[in-house]
């Protein structure tokens, strides 16, 4: 729909925009949460939201036209989808799992490995994995964007784009944007700790959120803080997840940083477990980043399962036992010689392993608590 | 007239005694001499010497590790920065707060109540240590 | 080699063997043009494996070391050999050093050894020499004349005729900032030892002294400190290309001093506080050294770490191995003639991080 002058058009964008302004204010720092980072060459509007949506819900981006980011993203699944691995395109099988996107745009980088560094850069990437939606290139996308009227008015709206002038970058920047209206925090825990609310939470949870302070040693990496909790440190360590199928030898090591560099690291850890235990190592190649992934945030955890990067933690149960034992699910198992200096075995009790996770179920927040049938 | 005399006396004395009482009274307050300070400071010291020993024994931990092991001399321990938000811990703490968390990880021991006369000790060595830099409360 | 891959190379500083990958070695020989060829050796150091009781020991040393070594098995080019810097053991028992040998006996490569006064000072050496090493010696390899020094030694007296019993002795020297502590020193028997040794060798020969002690004068009270530091000084000063490589000090330091560079290794165990943190004294931090970034407590492994030391045309770069920190690089500066942080040595890219205090 084409306004009738430039001028209209532009007051009509400000008018817009201070209303967004506001909302974002009002919106931009649920309870217990900081402000959420907005990209300079980004800005927030309704249009780019709206858009965001439509393409992140698009199943035809895929060979198969039934995969699109809502697949492995379901909202009704706290935004992952409660597999082990993700499954795409003929249900073939990735090697980790999805990560929640509620709250990704607290992060420094995306991906387990940290890989790209923003929420736009790394959206393009799925698109082009065999195992995902199996493109070979982003022409499919930018054709239906540029042919199909609704999107066509979508672009025009959001970016005063059409036709060709339509590239990745706005699909991205869209994306994006829809992305990072998905935060939130207003947790029975927020209540408690940042609104003083002393019922907020159960005493079971009260009792595990002081395990998780102190002797659990939580707070050192998914960190809460004094006015604020993100609940990830955005850094990378090795824990000892799927230490078992890490490469012992060079020999192992040399194949999957070849398979690194001959495929490119986001479809070369996607399709080779041994490639994939690399973690950060396969992006910076420093040798002390061998097996190390990044913090995820711990909010929304309960709607989330399985756990850890490949999914091999069924419940926060198993994940709790596992940092007890120091890195390990049962206390017979090797330590892995990688370990980061961070874990070591907690001797918590029974009941401080049950007090821990009642507390980390305090942390869902209430739009996406599940309802109960 | 003689018992007059002895009550006058008596009356006397009270009130030289209870003058005397109050001059002494009030010169105790700020009447200490460059002895008291000696010897408050040796008091001072002796708890000093004994937090000096404990720092260096592996009495505090279960692992035999003490905690001259990663601070010689108590460096790096700024005791002047504190309270201070501790990042790793996400919350603002003390230093009796931080030599608690070294004696339960590093040293894999049992926290010190904070009125522990073991726990005064440390302090006194920790500051005694560090004696003349400014205080810089929240310094990282 | 032609010539575009020679420039290549000195163009990059350290290059390939920074990055340890590509997979294909590539051969670093200067095709005879120079004495020594391009080799790396890798060099973990300080592991004070410490016993609790019976078969338990520090948790946290062992996983440095374990680590260490780990690490070290997967670095790709292969390195010719490696060093163990001294202090395997935390108070020299027999216990400690078999556990500590037991976690090398991992290492995939030849391991030569440097005593530290940590596993010394119990027995003077006499296990150490039984079972691992002589205590002083020398070899060459590719065209480098390497020396290893018992640098740890001290005075006769408070050796022999202070204590009560070896173990007093060894606690008293295992206190770093004990007060009735006794200098470092190489000895006049080891002095004269290396004069001999060196007079076989040619003035272009690049030499590479391995040394526990600095022979250095930093900070005399946590003996970061070698008291006759000048004299083996004088005795390398005819050397071209002349390095001692440290360890003892727990941290990053790097100097020069007229034609000899100094680097210390890191502890696999755990980070000393640089002399300048402690208020009460002064200390004498070479100025050129950029310092390792503030130790995190939080993670056992920060501020610790091991190191391998590329050969370039006999003078070294030493590539800082460090967990949960970017790693450090110091290369040998062929213009100014000094050691260099390759990212952080001007004063304007320096990191909060690397603020002591």
């Amino acid at each position: 729909m084409k306004t009738s002058s430039s001028g209209l058009k532009g007051m009509i964008c400000i008018s817009a925009m201070t209303a967004l302004f506001a909302a974002c204010v009002a919106f931009a720092a649920p309870v217990g949460l900081p402000p959420v980072p907005v990209p300079a060459d980004n800005p927030m509007t309704p249009e780019k939201v709206k858009l965001g949506d439509k393409l992140f819900n698009d199943t035809r981006f895929s060979t198969t036209g039934e995969v699109s980011c809502a697949t492995c993203h379901d909202s009704k699944k706290g935004f992952a989808d409660g597999l082990p691995v993700s499954e795409g395109i003929h249900k073939l099988k990735g090697t980790r799992n999805a990560p929640t996107i509620i709250n990704s745009a607290y992060l420094h980088t995306q991906f387990w490995d940290g890989r790209e560094p923003s929420l736009e850069s790394q959206s393009a990437q799925p698109f082009l994995n065999p195992v995902e939606m199996g493109l070979k290139d982003h022409e499919p996308i930018l054709k239906i964007v540029r042919s199909d009227p609704e999107y066509s008015n979508l672009f025009d709206k959001a970016f005063g784009k059409r036709g060709d002038q339509i590239t990745m970058t706005e699909v991205k920047q869209a994306l994006g944007t829809f992305e990072r209206t998905l935060v939130s925090g207003n947790s029975p825990f927020d209540q408690y700790y940042f609104k003083g609310d002393k019922t907020a939470m159960s005493p079971a949870a009260i009792r595990g959120l002081d395990v998780y302070v102190n002797q659990g040693r939580c707070v050192s990496c998914h960190r809460i803080e004094q006015t604020q909790a993100i609940f990830t440190d955005n850094r990378f360590h090795m824990i000892g997840v799927s230490a078992n199928q890490m490469p012992e030898s060079l020999e192992e090591l040399s194949a999957a940083v070849q398979n690194v560099k001959e495929k490119g690291t986001d479809i070369a850890v996607l399709s080779n477990p041994q490639t994939s235990s690399l973690g950060r190592f396969a992006v910076t190649r420093d040798l002390t980043d061998i097996g190390a992934f990044k913090t995820p945030t711990l909010r929304n955890i309960e709607l989330t399962a399985p756990y850890m990067h490949d999914g091999s933690h069924k419940t926060l149960e198993e994940v709790v036992t596992f940092y007890n034992n120091g890195g390990r699910l049962k206390e017979t198992d090797p330590v892995p010689e990688l370990l980061s200096g961070g874990i070591r075995p907690l001797n918590l009790t029974e009941e401080q392993q049950a007090d821990l996770v009642a507390f980390l179920k305090a942390l869902t927040s209430p739009e996406f608590a599940q309802k109960k049938p | 007239m003689g018992k007059n005399k002895c009550l006058l006396s008596a009356c006397l004395a009270g009130l030289l005694g209870l003058g005397f009482l109050v001059f002494s009274l009030s010169s105790q307050a700020d009447d200490f001499t460059e002895n008291d300070l000696k010897r408050w400071n040796q008091e001072f010291m002796s708890v000093v010497m004994k937090g000096e020993k404990l720092f260096h024994s592996a009495d505090l931990g279960t692992n035999k590790v003490s905690c001259d092991q990663c601070h010689p001399n108590a460096a790096n321990t700024h005791p002047e920065t504190y309270p201070k938000f501790q990042q790793q811990l996400g919350r603002v703490i003390t230093l009796s707060d931080m030599v608690n968390w070294c004696i339960q990880n590093p040293l894999e021991g049992e926290p010190l109540p904070l009125d522990d006369a073991r726990m005064t000790a440390l302090l006194s060595y920790i500051t005694f240590e560090r004696r003349g830099v400014s205080l810089a409360p929240g310094k990282h | 080699m032609n010539m575009n891959r020679r420039a290549f190379l000195k163009a990059t500083g350290t290059g390939l063997m920074a990055s340890a990958f590509p997979i294909s070695l590539v051969k670093l020989a200067f095709g005879g043009q120079d004495p020594s060829q391009d080799f790396t050796f890798g060099y973990i150091s300080d592991a004070h494996i410490q016993q609790i009781k019976g078969t338990q020991f520090v948790r946290n040393w062992d996983m440095g070391l374990i680590r260490a070594v780990q690490e070290a098995n997967l670095l790709t080019p292969r390195p010719d050999f490696f060093m163990f810097g001294g202090d395997l053991a935390q108070l020299g028992k027999k216990e400690e050093l078999d556990h500590g040998l037991e976690i090398m006996s991992n290492l995939r490569g030849k391991v030569r050894y440097v005593i530290g006064e940590h596993d010394y000072y119990l027995d003077l050496g006499k296990y150490w020499q039984d079972k691992i090493s002589p205590l002083y010696y020398s070899f060459d390899h590719k065209g480098v004349h390497f020396v290893v020094l018992n640098s740890i030694l001290t005075y006769d007296k408070w050796t022999h005729e202070t204590w009560p019993s070896p173990m007093d002795r060894m606690l008293a020297m295992a206190r770093l900032d004990n007060p009735k502590g006794s200098p470092f020193m190489v000895g006049d028997q080891q002095i004269a030892w290396l004069k001999k040794d060196l007079a076989k060798i040619n003035q272009d020969t690049p030499v590479v002294v391995f040394s526990h002690s600095p022979i250095q004068k930093i900070f005399k009270p946590w003996n970061f400190w070698t008291q006759d530091a000048e004299k083996v000084q004088a005795l390398l000063k005819p050397f071209e290309k002349a390095t001692v490589i440290y360890g003892h000090v727990h941290q990053v330091q790097y100097n020069q001093i007229g034609n000899i560079t100094f680097h210390a290794v890191m502890a696999t165990a755990w980070p000393w506080p640089y002399p300048e943190t402690y208020s009460q004294l002064t200390s004498c931090l070479p100025k050129i050294t950029v310092p390792m970034n503030r130790a995190d407590p939080f993670f056992e492994r920060d501020a610790t770490g091991w190191q391998f030391v590329d050969m370039k045309s006999g003078k070294p770069a030493v590539h800082y191995q460090l967990p949960d920190n970017p790693n450090r690089t110091v290369i040998f500066d062929t213009v100014t003639g000094k050691p260099k942080d390759v990212k952080y040595q001007d004063y304007n890219r320096r990191i909060p991080p690397q603020t002591h205090f």
